[in-house]
């Protein structure tokens, strides 16, 4: 052991028998029931449910910035989340209060070697921690829940699942040496440019696979890959505006990542959209007909629908409860349907960032549809009931180190109204003459946004679009506009789309929200509105730089 | 670009011998210095930078320039499985514009050092050497550097319509501007290796299965800084450090936690002891921690405390070393709260701070001791200013204070200390190798005889010896803070890690649970006796209260060479906070799984 010739030996073994084996699983199997039983035996409160879940992360990552490398990088992980539930299915440790939340685990880090002494010290270290934690916040409930009125929802506070064991054999794909020189290469492309300030091309790949055991009998071992490219660009207007583009890929395997003449192609599309913004007029304040583009569209759905579906806002006094009530009742016009479907690896032949086999509490992927023709039908659920809604339906997921609550996954928008693309540009121009406006607006791309769901916050919505063009009725070209956000209500929003295009478009994506970052997809096609409203965005005050771009030195 | 620095300087025949033995020893020496396109793009824009101005605004008297470009491996296991092994290729810039001029600047107003407006979406500065790229990060870098310093400046005059300044000070110190370019060279690290012995050292805990947790971290840190300013400096020189280091926790049957750590550093990647060594300090380490869980808890005390071997270099390194800086008080908006840590030792130059057998003297020149490499030395300060040994006391009498670029009451002008970066855009000083020597000395072995004589004479029942404080702190984040807020008057000292109870037959008892209280620097007046020792002590220091580990971004290698020293009164006294119960299932059996295949 002592000798490092040795020890180097040590490392290859463990690493080759690691690509598939079940030390880990077996390792957190034997620590659970050792732990489980002995706290079922001697604790008070004692636990009727604990789960571990690690994920080991893969990861490699180089970005280069006008051809030259500025990080490059590769590391492994292991992260521990353990779940312990003290007093019953009824009533529990987790319970929701009022302006309260939740938080018994670490996400501690775990040898990512197979050497069992050191995970099982680590997860009997942290199970003692969270059993501390857990047993203290549910003395805590029962004090409160004498206290105060009575919640609205009285549903459980955990289903009861059927548990699932499995063992899928991970694919790792292989992240080749040549990308440094790649994107040290594609980068380069943005050096033409002065009035970009800073860009960058970047490639990452992170292996991801997770590991499940529960108190319940769950055994699983599931996993995936997420590559991704991202091209970016910035830039700063003469009126102190930040501006910038930006452009990803995604695949699981960085094998299908695009060739560098579509990379290549990117970096131009980014660089030619950030030079149009520069010179592009600052737009005013409107509220008028409007197109989304597919991808736009999904962010829109993602943001100001989907996170108002997510179950765990149905019975939180706090949220909002836009369609807690809506139950079978209309919530979108009849020829839409809203479907989030975590089991769907692609779409068209683009591999979706939203998928996945199990979710973070060890429950299967299913398709879940959440408005048909219009009605809702349904949450998004994770292993904590609501009222009308008793199992979880695959979607409680978590970034390592923190809660799960129910999340999106692969958002899919339906319409049984889809027109052309063209016939829908011609349907905008007639909705701008019968509103009589001067011009209608089309969002070609959309960074993101964010929502409030919150009850002391507005229900409103803000996106954040950063490709926008205003659209005239009288046959000129379209011009492109800057310096607007699109704020909105979301019932009112609904109510607005009028059509739909029958080209569904993919945005693939990362999500934050209490539970952490996830990655998430949304899938639509351009949506119409009748109405829709920007305002002027907040804008940095400041000049650009001072001295002009430095000239080469000889 | 950069003229050959060897050749440059080996003017002397002499000197040419040493570098051609030098080149031998070295493959890496043969090479020809390449030129340096990172020291000609700073060069070049620093330069074009100086014609920086908004009409109406003031220009720029003074701009620095400074790049860390390094190498870092950081090697984590526990208990034989690694947790993390991580290489990280860095460059930091850091960039900083003055306005105004020496007198009055954007610096020492309580928003200085912020950043107002526009910060480019810098994602990472360029680790290649690309001319072009790098002057662009570095001017976009600038400007949003003058841009903030404009804004502080005009804060700051407006700040001072209304408060009126006591004693009006210079905002910065003139300093001739150093030229020294060193000569680079890469020692990489094995990193398969290393993590093969951070591994097998993790594995030694498995035999204490007393102890809660454990881990050994490596770091290993290879840079070269660069340093350039408006004033003509110009500074390329090599900055290495490798750490190890091993911490554990444990728990007492009463439930209360104890945690210790055991380091080794050096500046050199080659001279950190042998694997031998390294499992003995690891292995004694986690047996202490073992055997203070099983001692008694400790109770109050007042009386003589001896500071035995590395407790009397610590105590004079955290207690004397941080008081020896002095921090300036910002200019801030009326009713604007800020505190800034006043130095116990502020306004006492010229007065007795120690017995008058003392003299202190920091030298960071001096590389070597008794043949001991020294953890504190440097060539030049985070200000570009080479430092000179001082005398910080003699015979008692307290003479001057570590200094950076910043005047503070009583002095303007650096002495080349500036190791940390400080507050409201000024550095911070701090020690290099503190050199504390007593002129009237008893043999080591004698301090507990006259402790024990001390306790007689009073009627103690028994005396205290401190052989080890906790200093650099290896607590937990939440235990400083619980620390410093439950501190009483005055800035808190690091806990006791080990002491022992002195009965009168010599007989010692290990304690634990003691912390001291009002130990200061003013305690140090009350040492009666020194020991004809010198001890060694080797840290990393940083801004944190009790400079705990990990507890800052910034560190400084430092190093105090002390004699154990006896304090007349000193009061210790029992923790006396909630202890946490001992878990309910008890821990796995380690030994067992390591027997395992």
């Amino acid at each position: 052991m002592a000798s490092p010739a040795l020890g180097v030996l040590f490392v290859c073994v463990t690493a080759a028998a690691s690509a598939q084996s079940s030390v880990l699983l077996d390792t957190m199997s034997e620590e659970l029931n050792r732990n489980f039983s002995t706290l079922k035996a001697k604790a008070d409160p004692a636990p009727y449910f604990l789960s571990y879940e690690v994920t080991e992360e893969d990861y490699h990552g180089v970005s280069a910035t006008l051809g030259a490398i500025t990080a490059n990088g590769h590391g492994k992980s292991r992260r521990l989340d353990v779940c312990v539930r003290v007093g019953s299915p009824k009533l529990d440790n987790y319970h929701q209060v009022r302006g309260e939340r939740t938080q018994f685990t670490s996400g501690a880090l775990l040898t990512f070697e197979d050497q069992p002494a050191s995970i099982k010290h680590r997860i009997w270290l942290e199970t003692d921690r969270a059993y501390r934690l857990a047993a203290e916040r549910l003395i805590k409930i029962r004090t409160n829940s004498e206290v105060k009125v009575a919640e609205q929802d009285a549903s459980s506070d955990f289903s009861s699942e059927e548990p699932v064991v499995r063992l899928e054999t991970v694919p790792h794909g292989r992240f080749a040496a040549d990308w440094a020189a790649r994107v040290r290469k594609l980068s380069a492309k943005f050096s033409d440019d002065p009035g970009i300030l800073t860009s960058s091309v970047s490639v990452s790949y992170q292996d991801e696979t997770k590991y499940f055991a529960s108190s319940e009998g769950n055994r699983l071992r599931y996993g995936r890959g997420f590559a991704r490219v991202v091209v970016s660009a910035q830039a700063k207007a003469m009126d102190g505006a930040d501006l910038a583009t930006s452009e990803t890929f995604e695949a699981t395997d960085p094998g299908n990542l695009p060739r560098d003449e579509v990379i290549a192609a990117a970096v131009e599309r980014v660089a030619a959209d950030l030079r149009a913004l520069l010179i592009a007029p600052e737009a005013s304040p409107f509220a008028g007909p409007a197109i989304f583009s597919g991808r736009a569209a999904g962010v829109f759905f993602h943001e100001i629908f989907g996170h108002r579906v997510e179950g765990h806002r149905q019975k939180d006094e706090e949220e909002g409860q836009t369609f807690t009530k809506s139950v079978g009742g209309k919530v979108l016009p009849d020829f839409l349907s809203v479907v989030f479907d975590p089991t769907r690896k692609k779409a068209g032949n683009i591999e979706l960032n939203g998928s996945y086999s199990y979710d973070d509490e060890g429950i299967a992927a299913r398709p879940v549809t959440v408005v048909e023709n219009g009605v809702l039908k349904a949450f998004l659920m994770s292993r904590s009931p609501i009222q009308g809604f008793d199992h979880s339906n695959g979607h409680g997921r978590r970034q390592p180190g923190l809660e799960v609550v129910s999340r999106q996954s692969n958002l899919f928008v339906e319409s049984s109204q889809a027109v052309p693309e063209a016939r829908l540009r011609e349907m905008l121009v007639a909705e701008i003459k019968r509103q009589n406006k001067p011009y209608g607006l089309y969002f070609r791309d959309i960074t993101g946004g964010f929502t409030t769901t919150g009850r002391q916050g507005l229900q409103a919505f803000k996106v954040i679009p950063i490709m926008v063009y205003k659209v005239y009725p009288d046959g000129r070209p379209d011009q492109l506009i800057r310096g607007v956000d699109i704020v909105g209500t979301p019932l009112a929003s609904f109510a607005k789309i009028l059509a739909t295009s029958d080209r569904p478009q993919v945005f693939n994506g990362y999500c934050g929200a209490e539970s952490g970052s996830v990655p998430v997809s949304a899938v639509s096609p351009a949506l119409l509105v009748s109405e829709i409203e920007i305002e002027k965005k907040n804008k940095s005050q400041d000049r650009p730089p001072l001295l002009p771009f430095p000239v080469e030195g000889r | 670009m950069t003229p050959a620095p060897r050749l440059r300087v080996s003017a002397s025949p002499r000197l040419r011998v040493s570098v051609l033995l030098l080149a031998f020893l070295s493959p890496a020496a043969f090479a020809q210095p390449t030129p340096d396109t990172l020291l000609r793009a700073m060069r070049d824009e620093l330069s074009r930078s100086r014609g920086l101005k908004v009409l109406s605004l003031e220009a720029p008297y003074f701009i620095e320039y400074t790049i860390e470009d390094g190498d870092s491996t950081e090697i984590s296991a526990s208990l034989g499985g690694l947790l993390s092994v991580r290489h990280n290729r860095f460059r930091i810039p850091e960039i900083k514009v003055r306005v105004g001029d020496y007198k009055f600047d954007n610096t020492g107003y309580v928003g200085s050092g912020y950043h107002f407006g526009t910060h480019y979406d810098i994602e990472g500065f360029p680790l290649e050497n690309s001319y072009e790229v790098l002057r662009r990060f570095l001017w976009l870098e600038t400007d949003s550097a003058y841009k903030s310093a404009v804004e502080a400046i005009s804060r700051k005059r407006a700040a001072l319509k209304n408060v009126a300044v006591s004693q009006p000070l210079d905002d910065f110190a003139k300093a001739e501007p150093l030229k020294k370019i060193l000569e680079i060279r890469q020692t990489p690290l094995d990193e398969d290796a290393w993590s093969a012995r951070v591994r097998a050292l993790s594995a030694i805990f498995e035999a204490y299965p007393a102890l809660r947790t454990s881990a050994v971290e490596l770091s290993a840190v290879e840079t070269a800084d660069y340093y350039l300013n408006s004033e003509g400096a110009e500074v390329r020189i090599p900055d290495n450090m490798i750490y190890l280091m091993a911490r554990a926790e444990a728990q007492a049957p009463d439930g209360m936690a104890l945690h210790d750590a055991v380091i080794f550093q050096s500046l050199d990647f080659g001279r950190l002891p042998a694997e031998p060594e390294l499992r003995r300090g690891v292995a004694a380490m986690a047996a202490s921690l073992a055997a203070r869980a099983g001692a008694p808890k400790g109770e109050d005390y007042s009386g003589p405390v001896l500071f035995e071997g590395t407790a009397g270099a610590q105590l004079f390194a955290e207690v004397l070393g941080r008081d020896l800086a002095l921090n300036r008080r910002p200019v801030m908006e009326p009713g604007h709260n800020g505190s800034v840590q006043v130095s116990e030792l502020e306004g006492r130059q010229g007065a007795r701070i120690l017995p008058e057998w003392f003299d202190v003297v920091d030298d960071p020149t001096q590389k070597e001791w008794r043949g001991h490499p020294l953890f504190g030395s440097y060539a030049v300060d985070r200000e570009g200013v080479a430092p000179v040994p001082l005398s910080l006391v003699e015979k008692g009498v307290l003479k001057t204070f570590l200094l950076t670029r910043q005047p503070v009451p009583g002095f303007a002008g650096s002495n080349g200390r500036a190791r940390l970066p400080g507050s409201f855009g000024a550095n911070s000083a701090a020690i290099s190798n503190l050199f504390v020597r007593a002129a009237e000395t008893v043999p080591a072995q004698d301090l507990k005889k006259k402790l024990i004589e001390m306790c007689r004479q009073r009627n103690k029942p028994y005396g205290v010896i401190v052989r080890r404080m906790d200093f650099p702190s290896s607590a937990s984040f939440q235990e400083v803070r619980r620390l410093m807020s439950n501190a009483e008057a005055g800035r808190p000292v690091s806990a006791p890690v080990l002491v022992y109870k002195v009965y009168p037959d010599g007989r010692e008892e290990l304690v634990r649970g003691l912390r001291f209280r009002g130990l200061n620097a003013r305690s140090l007046k009350d040492i009666v006796a020194a020991g004809d020792d010198n001890n060694v002590f080797e840290f990393l220091n940083n801004q944190a209260p009790f400079a705990t580990i990990g507890g800052a971004s910034y560190v400084a290698e430092s190093c105090a060479i002390a004699p154990s020293v006896l304090i007349d009164d000193v009061d210790l006294h029992a923790l006396d906070e909630e202890l946490p119960k001992l878990p309910i299932v008890p821990p796995p059996d380690l030994r067992a799984e390591a027997g395992r295949p």
